[in-house]
């Protein structure tokens, strides 16, 4: 069947509309997520005590722990837009109602504003706990679009496989870790390098490739994943 | 015919352990304990081993998902549980090495890393047919979850060796296109290899079939 270009941006568009409409009717994964990684955020800088990390040791050992509790606020929250559609079961209509690549994207759309915000919500929050001062901000913008990207993507394709499946909220951990640690492994050392100032022994391009990889992989295997 | 192809290769495998031992030359430079670099005729191998195992696996999930045959779902689950066990092999003899050598079981160098996160990943593989119950979905969320490994995974060998620092030997196919060993070695190397390989789709028949007839033991009993 030939859809044209348009039908399947509006269907996206429409996806992630109602992903948003949802979410404001309950403000459930919003106001769960932001307290989640602000506790995080403040267990983390707490343990650290009041001297915090002393600045030499500080760019080596801060950058992991921004990443870890960005990666464990995205587990708590972003598979809540696929297991909904099964506890609700509302999956069917939507499996009718939309093309599967189309749906991708408008949740991964849904995703990635969430991430996005949470970004927003942690980071300065973060540096202001830690007194991590970062050489290079623009560098550091860069990583948080592009790891947060992959952070939605990766989770996206993996929240739709493991609200298939029983022990959910488990399983998303198990199977999604794996999959974002190469992420994972990039954005700290880029934001090591963003924080030290000096060119990191990966490049931003890297980052970029594997957000390209998973999204490219999410639209060729979403269809098989979501379609029964 | 499966009985002798199965002699075959235990009379090859012997040769190997033969060469391995006897005819292949010990390697002294860049060794502290002169000897173990004979380690090479059997962790390299499983290490290869356990790569066929993870890309033999996506190549079956990949018909899997073409032709929806159960025996090909059968033989990817097979694959990556055969891959696992190659490549726990591999870590396991690479850490004692490591005692020997470097003095450390473990030291995150980078190859350690890459093996390890791997494992992980095709364990969460094992986790996800567990947790799902119906024969037709399993296959289908496995096969694509395999599929996502084949994509991601190769990122961990770029990216990890360029931000550690490794005392890892250099990798037979390594980085100056060059081969870095004499001929008596690469040969009992190749002929291990190839017997590992060998190996590995013997026992993947074997368990391949073996869970054939569980299932239909199972579907008869019901």
């Amino acid at each position: 069947m030939q859809r044209n270009t348009s039908s399947w941006a509006s269907e996206a568009a429409a996806v992630f509309a109602k992903e948003w409409r949802c979410e404001f009717r309950t403000r459930y994964a919003l106001n769960t997520l932001a307290l989640f990684a602000f506790t995080t955020l403040v267990v983390v800088s707490f343990s650290l005590g009041p001297m915090g990390v002393a600045r030499s040791q500080g760019t080596a050992v801060l950058p992991v722990l921004l990443w870890i509790i960005l990666l464990f606020s995205v587990a708590a929250g972003l598979p809540r837009a696929f297991v909904q559609e099964e506890e609700t079961h509302t999956a069917t209509a939507l499996r009718l109602a939309a093309t599967p690549s189309a749906l991708f994207c408008g949740k991964l759309l849904y995703g990635l504003t969430l991430v996005f915000a949470l970004e927003a919500l942690v980071t300065p929050a973060y540096l202001v706990m830690t007194s991590l001062e970062v050489a290079s901000p623009w560098l550091l913008a860069g990583v948080l679009a592009a790891g947060g990207y992959g952070l939605a993507a990766g989770s996206t394709l993996v929240a739709a496989m493991i609200a298939q499946a029983r022990s959910k909220g488990t399983l998303f951990s198990v199977l999604s870790f794996p999959v974002l640690l190469p992420l994972l492994v990039l954005t700290v050392e880029l934001t090591r390098g963003a924080a030290a100032g000096d060119p990191a022994g990966v490049s931003l391009p890297v980052l970029l490739l594997y957000d390209g990889s998973v999204t490219v992989a999410g639209l060729m295997l979403f269809p098989v994943v979501w379609n029964p | 015919m499966k009985t002798f192809f199965a002699w075959l290769l235990w009379l090859w495998m012997c040769l190997v352990i033969v060469g391995a031992f006897f005819y292949a030359p010990v390697v002294l430079k860049g060794f502290r304990t002169p000897g173990s670099s004979r380690i090479v005729f059997f962790h390299v191998p499983m290490a290869w081993s356990s790569f066929l195992g993870f890309i033999a696996a996506a190549v079956w999930s990949l018909a899997y998902l073409n032709r929806r045959n159960p025996r090909h779902d059968r033989a990817a689950a097979v694959a990556i549980k055969l891959g696992l066990l190659f490549g726990i092999l591999a870590t396991v003899t690479g850490a004692m090495w490591a005692k020997i050598e470097w003095g450390a079981w473990w030291n995150w160098d980078p190859r350690q890393t890459s093996i390890l996160a791997v494992i992980l990943f095709y364990a969460a593989y094992l986790a996800l047919r567990q947790s799902v119950e119906e024969p037709e979905k399993r296959a289908r969320l496995a096969a694509a979850y395999a599929l996502l490994g084949l994509v991601v995974t190769p990122f961990l060998f770029w990216v990890v060796p360029r931000i550690t620092f490794s005392l890892h030997p250099d990798p037979v196919v390594n980085q100056s296109g060059k081969v870095d060993m004499d001929a008596p070695n690469l040969r009992v190397l190749f002929a291990s290899g190839l017997g590992f390989a060998g190996l590995f789709f013997w026992i993947h028949n074997l368990q391949c079939r073996l869970e054939a007839l569980a299932e239909r033991r199972a579907a008869l009993k019901e």
